[in-house]
């Protein structure tokens, strides 16, 4: 019997766990992601987590999926740390210079971020040094001002990193109690099948006993 | 589609002068204006095929059916919950550039010329430039597009804290 799981992937109930989990990879796995962000990296990370594993069930396959997914948001949330420092910036600048707001926001943002990667073009480093010049600022006395602006915003952003941080340690703890579980069954599964030979290596005893 | 600053100042004085919906299905309508992600309401995957597809694959791992039940749900609501997270995060509030960054004593002539023919006093323009002031205000606090991003994923951290936690103990007593 086939099963359209969430997300469109189709499993087969008779299929062995094993196999499921490499089915339900996709289903849990198939992340949402930016239209900048590379897809086969998600993936990647999410096959070097599951090779730590040893032979995982399809529930640890779709937590690990979920863990791997909090890491992804880890990485986005400490590139916005850097992005709201570049907004705040770009702000402080505006309001700075005498004729800023004019031009727009914007424009300045775009401009900043581009000088802070190194990518700017020669109007874009004019651009951004006349504001400086015009604010009275240097590059450092900006970024630690902006810090302090941008302080609400960048103290969120910590929050919804450290709150990615939980999820992880309880999916951690899910997935080493499921491992636990399934290593507990194995045994008692070996220990039942040790009772029950030795149950009926002793019926045989009793049944050649009576016979002689 | 291009804005028009004067046209959008007109919009929004005339908006002033609403007093929302009359019909029913307007009212129905604008009681979801301030829906954000829904997850307030109480969801409902026993009917999905998800759910028992999921509840069969966990049996299959030894939980009890109470327990599979439980770690699906658990599985499918911390799912819906990182999707409107999600969701959240890429579709914040735009940033209004013209409320922004246009000055108000400037955007004074625009208001004079907009009302003046509706036979406004100047008491009008002026309570007008007081409210567009404020409301530029509120516009400049909310910063930016990642500032605005991070304080609306931040209001979901409480049901992901809550989702989580449910998820971790059903598969941890399962």
């Amino acid at each position: 019997m086939l099963y359209n799981v969430h997300f469109g992937i189709t499993v087969d109930a008779a299929m062995p766990v094993e196999d499921k989990s490499k089915s339900l990879l996709p289903f849990l796995s198939s992340p949402k992601l930016l239209p900048d962000e590379s897809e086969a990296e998600f993936q990647q990370g999410l096959q070097s987590l599951l090779s730590e594993l040893d032979n995982p069930s399809a529930l640890a396959v779709a937590l690990v999926s979920q863990l791997n997914e909090c890491l992804w948001w880890i990485r986005r949330h400490t590139v916005d740390k850097e992005l709201l420092l570049h907004e705040a910036m770009a702000r402080l600048l505006s309001r700075e210079g005498s004729n800023w707001m004019g031009s727009g926001n914007s424009a300045l943002s775009v401009a900043l971020e581009h000088y802070l990667n190194g990518s700017a073009d020669k109007d874009e480093v004019a651009l951004i040094e006349e504001a400086l010049i015009d604010a009275n600022l240097t590059l450092a006395d900006l970024r630690a001002r902006s810090f302090k602006d941008a302080a609400r915003h960048i103290k969120m952003v910590d929050d919804l990193i450290h709150r990615q941080h939980q999820t992880i340690r309880h999916l951690q703890r899910s997935i080493d109690s499921i491992d636990y579980k399934s290593r507990l069954i194995k045994r008692m599964d070996l220990e039942l099948a040790a009772l029950e030979s030795k149950q009926s290596v002793k019926g045989a005893l009793t049944l050649d006993d009576k016979s002689s | 589609m291009t804005t028009n600053p004067r046209r959008s100042l007109a919009n929004q004085s005339n908006a002033l002068k609403s007093t929302g919906p009359r019909s029913a299905v307007g009212k129905r309508a604008s009681s979801q204006n301030s829906r954000k992600h829904g997850l307030n309401s109480a969801p409902y995957f026993e009917s999905l095929s998800e759910y028992r597809a999921l509840v069969d694959l966990i049996a299959e791992e030894g939980f009890s059916a109470f327990a599979c039940a439980d770690i699906a749900s658990g599985l499918l609501n911390y799912r819906r919950v990182m999707d409107a997270y999600y969701d959240t995060y890429t579709s914040f509030e735009p940033v209004d550039e013209f409320l922004r960054d246009v000055t108000v004593k400037a955007s004074n002539p625009i208001f004079s010329e907009l009302l003046s023919p509706s036979g406004s006093e100047p008491q009008d323009v002026r309570d007008m430039a007081a409210f567009f002031a404020s409301m530029q205000r509120q516009e400049r606090r909310k910063g930016g597009p990642v500032s605005r991003r991070s304080a609306d994923t931040h209001k979901l951290i409480r049901y992901q804290r809550n989702a989580i936690a449910r998820l971790s103990r059903t598969v941890r007593q399962g």
